[in-house]
């Protein structure tokens, strides 16, 4: 199916996968960090792939992200990315240590930051499964810290072998105390929008 | 050391190249394009014209070959494509000059992923050879992003990184 034919209430089901699927995530980071979490309504917007790399505030921004593959029924990924500051920010919450203390990226940072994003990822694949009654699993996590633009090109690389456009399903965590600012993004396989679409009874 | 190439001086001159398009300018214009993680940002020379033309390609070539539309983030299509363009305002491919960066692999964990960046490369080289036209310089591969700027009249192209900083190539 062409993402631009898809029905108003097609696009209404995909938001409330997400809001489901972010509902969960928020849940297990606030847990996480033992910190209240919250999160923004979900935005579903449809973007041509020219413009993905703007989304936050311009190609070069710096910014933590980890790719999650999905496997299983679904195919595609999970994309969780958090200007550098909010990455550290986590940090500081994981190890219990005022927000600041962590000023840079090493090894271990680096790990814990794909620690909860994989934790974030898997939340939101298992209550989307659960919704469609589907065997979907994450893949290993992989990490990066560079320009959000570079970043994004994942959004559109599988997308762009066949359409003009994308479809973005992307949720915001933020934490009124500290400095948290992160988004999830839902990046199903334009193939497996079908299946979920056809799961949800949909079509 | 890059005082007469520095990002803010001269950022009324740029012409910025956006993700799967392409474009031509003449000194003192400069061309950029920025954030190329698996993209590749191909720049084209002309130094008897001090002009030249940058593409910014996302992928080797189509899926399907029936798709219509903007075919421009395609190697396949916009090498040629580029090299047209700069014929049609007076050059000649035998006297373009090629340099290209990006085909970087950002998660370079996930395998699916990180074969896109070396197969544009590949087809970069491909489509370049094929036009007849020199591959000067080239700063590709590795894990980071990469933003670039074509200077017209010295054909300089600025490579600006996180991980790298800057670099003349």
């Amino acid at each position: 199916m062409r993402i631009e034919d898809l029905t108003a209430m097609q696009l209404d089901a995909l938001r409330e996968v997400g809001s489901i699927g972010a509902g969960h995530a928020a849940t297990a980071l606030s847990q996480l960090v033992d910190h209240r979490i919250d999160l923004e309504v979900p935005q579903l917007e449809l973007l041509p792939i020219g413009s993905v790399p703007d989304v936050f505030g311009g190609p070069e921004t710096l910014v933590g992200a980890v790719y999650d593959r999905m496997l299983g029924d679904l195919g595609g990924g999970l994309l969780f990315v958090a200007p550098r500051d909010s990455s550290l920010a986590l940090v500081d919450l994981m190890r219990n240590r005022p927000v600041g203390t962590a000023k840079s990226f090493g090894t271990e940072e680096e790990a814990m930051i794909t620690h909860v994003a994989s934790i974030l990822a898997a939340s939101y694949v298992a209550s989307i499964a659960r919704l469609a009654d589907l065997n979907i699993l994450p893949a290993k996590p992989s990490f990066a810290l560079d320009m959000a633009g570079a970043i994004l090109e994942v959004v559109t690389a599988e997308i762009g072998m066949r359409a003009e456009n994308a479809l973005l399903l992307r949720t915001r965590f933020f934490s009124e105390e500290t400095t948290v600012d992160a988004y999830m993004f839902f990046l199903p396989d334009p193939d497996s929008l079908d299946v979920l679409l056809g799961r949800l009874g949909v079509v | 050391m890059h005082s007469d190439t520095s990002y803010l001086d001269n950022v009324d001159r740029h012409v910025t190249v956006g993700v799967g398009e392409l474009a031509t300018a003449t000194y003192p214009e400069i061309l950029t394009t920025q954030a190329l993680g698996s993209c590749i940002g191909i720049a084209l020379w002309d130094p008897s014209r001090q002009a030249g033309g940058m593409a910014h390609v996302m992928l080797p070539s189509s899926e399907d070959t029936r798709m219509v539309g903007k075919m421009d983030r395609f190697a396949t299509h916009a090498v040629p494509a580029l090299i047209a363009l700069l014929e049609a305002e007076g050059s000649s491919h035998r006297r373009l000059v090629a340099k290209i960066a990006g085909g970087a692999a950002m998660f370079k964990g996930d395998s699916m992923l990180a074969g896109i960046g070396s197969r544009n490369i590949d087809e970069v080289h491909r489509q370049l050879h094929l036009a007849g036209v020199l591959l000067r310089a080239e700063d590709t591969g590795g894990d980071h992003a990469r933003t670039i700027e074509l200077h017209l009249d010295t054909g300089i192209l600025v490579v600006r990184s996180y991980q790298y900083g800057i670099r003349d190539i």
